[in-house]
């Protein structure tokens, strides 16, 4: 066989990955230069080239290098880690359940995040870093409840998912109750916005913290993408080739939950991108992890930068994020779906 | 010399007996059918065997190693698996497919080197099937997609092939197809395969050895010579039969027509 064959059989398709590439590269600049502060390209590459340098931009452009350093740029960062966290996330979820109808929010992630978010605004304290560790810590609780009363039974992917329904119903009642109970004049609004998702209140500290965790999940769930492909066959399937399926499937729902609770946490619960993302991924690139996550990833950061950018830009204020996602992911899912009769993707 | 050996295997779900106290054995490059009527526990004999269902009691052992006291990817290593159907949910290729089979060697990452691609191919090949290679496996006809799990299993390269119901899906031209497949990577590779059948010409065409279960239990056992007879059959199916000779000496089966639900 043929060198140009084996090339073509291993299906090498980079257009996608530059075509997103491109398009990401468009939007961080649109989404740097654009808002209610307006800077120009001209500002934006001046201020770029003297932090390169090393020198101190001059006087005139003092307040742009302000906008840009201490407000934009966190926040374009931040939506280009947390969209890429929420698909990938939105991906393994997906595989390991066997079904492309599945997010990270059925195991219960997000209706975790928001009773931590509201524990925390009731009871503890409604400063950032306090509703962030509290969202995280019952998002992971939430999940790991899931998987411990999930993990019986013969058929374990759908006790699972019947699990995932049955804690996820719970932190919902949970949340509903601390609503009610919240004073309606300071701590429903707080728990409201918060539950719809921003990312408003960005700071450099949010975004190295979830950019390392991210980061560390992101690159454990692609180290074992080959083993990920078997996963999505089903476990028998697997076991069959010699997956030890319980430990890896625990590995994969821990990776995917940090990474989505770590974006969960620092920005609120942003609805549809997993689900939209990972679904409209496949249907580019095809079902193998190996080009999936990456291009997940990317189209993930892709999809919420633009969004946070159109949120950023709507004329008489910013609105929460999730109302634009649903918006945005809503029509797309329908279409997807009368588009691909055949087969899900 | 003996591959397979089936010590006093009973399996149940919950306090259903699905197998019970099944002794067999069998030989190196074998084809060994199992035969009996739905329900009778053929499947659930292949998935105690692979370990996918873990044994009551009693002991299987590949040459002579209990596979109780075997890692999975050892059993991967030894034992290969072509189910009955698989259902894909996402649109792998069949290249990709195929490539799934060597997992075990691929290291933690589990992604297959160049030399892989060119081996999946090469099995492609002698599959006569290497135009379905960039094929999504869930546009395939069901002959076809019998064939790629076939391929699968020869590139996970394990000497023990277990195969569930491999022609029940099937047209009587792929029917043959498929078992001649079996029949020529048995004999080129010395691969021992345990088949569960449901029909006995098939399995009196292509199986050297013949197991015979009704109820979760063996009734019949041994070569097919001296087991593949009127009265044996008429045991595990419960109904009359009749075995006609062709002039080129092939036996076949038909059900007595009075026997046959009116």
């Amino acid at each position: 066989m043929s060198f140009l064959n084996l090339k073509r059989f291993r299906n090498k398709k980079s257009l996608p990955f530059i075509i997103v590439i491109l398009l990401i590269a468009a939007a961080i600049i649109t989404a740097l230069t654009t808002g209610h502060y307006y800077i120009s390209p001209d500002q934006l590459f001046k201020i770029i080239t003297a932090k390169i340098s090393g020198k101190a931009p001059g006087s005139d452009l003092a307040t742009p290098t302000i906008v840009l350093w201490s407000i934009r740029l966190p926040r374009v960062i931040m939506a280009l880690i947390a969209g890429a966290a929420l698909a990938v996330g939105g991906v393994v979820f997906q595989s390991i359940m066997k079904n492309p109808l599945v997010s990270p929010s059925f195991l219960g992630v997000s209706h975790g995040a928001v009773f931590g978010a509201s524990i925390s605004i009731i009871f503890l304290s409604k400063a950032a870093i306090s509703i962030e560790a509290s969202a995280f810590f019952w998002a992971i609780t939430a999940v790991t409840l899931a998987y411990v009363i999930g993990n019986r039974g013969i058929n374990t992917l759908t006790t699972l998912v019947i699990a995932g329904v049955i804690v996820s119903t719970f932190f919902m009642a949970s949340a509903s109750l601390l609503k009610y109970i919240a004073d309606p004049y300071d701590e429903l609004p707080a728990i409201v916005f918060w539950t719809m998702g921003g990312l408003n209140n960005v700071l450099w500290i949010h975004v190295i913290r979830a950019s390392i965790i991210i980061g560390t999940g992101i690159a454990f769930i692609y180290a074992f993408r080959g083993k990920l492909n078997l996963m999505a066959l089903g476990d028998e399937e697997a076991l069959s080739m010699g997956i030890s399926v319980k430990s890896l499937r625990i590995r994969f729902i821990l990776f995917a939950t940090l990474i989505v609770a770590a974006a969960n946490s620092s920005c609120g619960i942003i609805m549809w991108v997993d689900l939209i993302v990972a679904h409209l991924a496949r249907g580019i690139v095809g079902a193998d992890h190996k080009r999936l996550i990456p291009f997940a990833a990317l189209t993930g950061a892709l999809f919420l930068l633009v969004t946070d950018t159109v949120v950023r830009n709507i004329p008489g204020g910013e609105i929460p994020i999730s109302i634009i996602t649903s918006f945005m992911g809503a029509p797309l899912l329908a279409y997807l779906l009368t588009k691909q009769n055949k087969q899900w993707r | 010399m003996e591959v397979l050996k089936v010590e006093n295997l009973e399996f149940s779900y919950g306090k259903r007996r699905i197998l019970n106290s099944l002794n067999f054995t069998v030989n190196e490059g074998e084809i060994c059918g199992l035969l009996g009527p739905n329900g009778c526990g053929k499947t659930t004999l292949l998935k105690c065997i692979n370990r996918i269902l873990n044994p009551e009691s009693g002991k299987i052992k590949i040459n002579g190693q209990d596979t109780s006291c075997l890692s999975r990817n050892k059993i991967a290593e030894i034992i290969a698996v072509v189910p009955q159907e698989l259902h894909v949910v996402f649109s792998f290729t069949v290249l990709q497919i195929i490539l799934m089979g060597g997992t075990i060697r691929y290291g933690l990452s589990g992604i297959p080197s160049k030399k892989d691609y060119l081996r999946a191919y090469e099995i492609l090949e002698e599959l006569d099937i290497e135009h379905l290679a960039s094929r999504q496996y869930n546009e395939l006809s069901g002959g076809e997609k019998q064939l790629i799990l076939i391929a699968r299993a020869l590139f996970q390269n394990a000497p023990i092939m277990l195969l569930d119901e491999p022609t029940s899906h099937l047209d009587f031209k792929r029917q043959h197809q498929i078992m001649e497949v079996i029949k020529k990577i048995t004999v080129s590779r010395g691969i021992t395969s345990l088949i569960t059948l449901h029909d006995p010409n098939i399995a009196a065409r292509y199986c050297n050895r013949l197991i015979m279960l009704n109820r979760g239990e063996i009734f019949h056992q041994g070569l097919r010579e001296s087991i593949f007879h009127k009265k044996s059959l008429e045991s595990i199916y419960d109904m009359k039969i009749k075995i006609e000779r062709t002039p080129s000496g092939v036996n076949y089966v038909f059900p007595e027509p009075e026997t046959l639900p009116q």
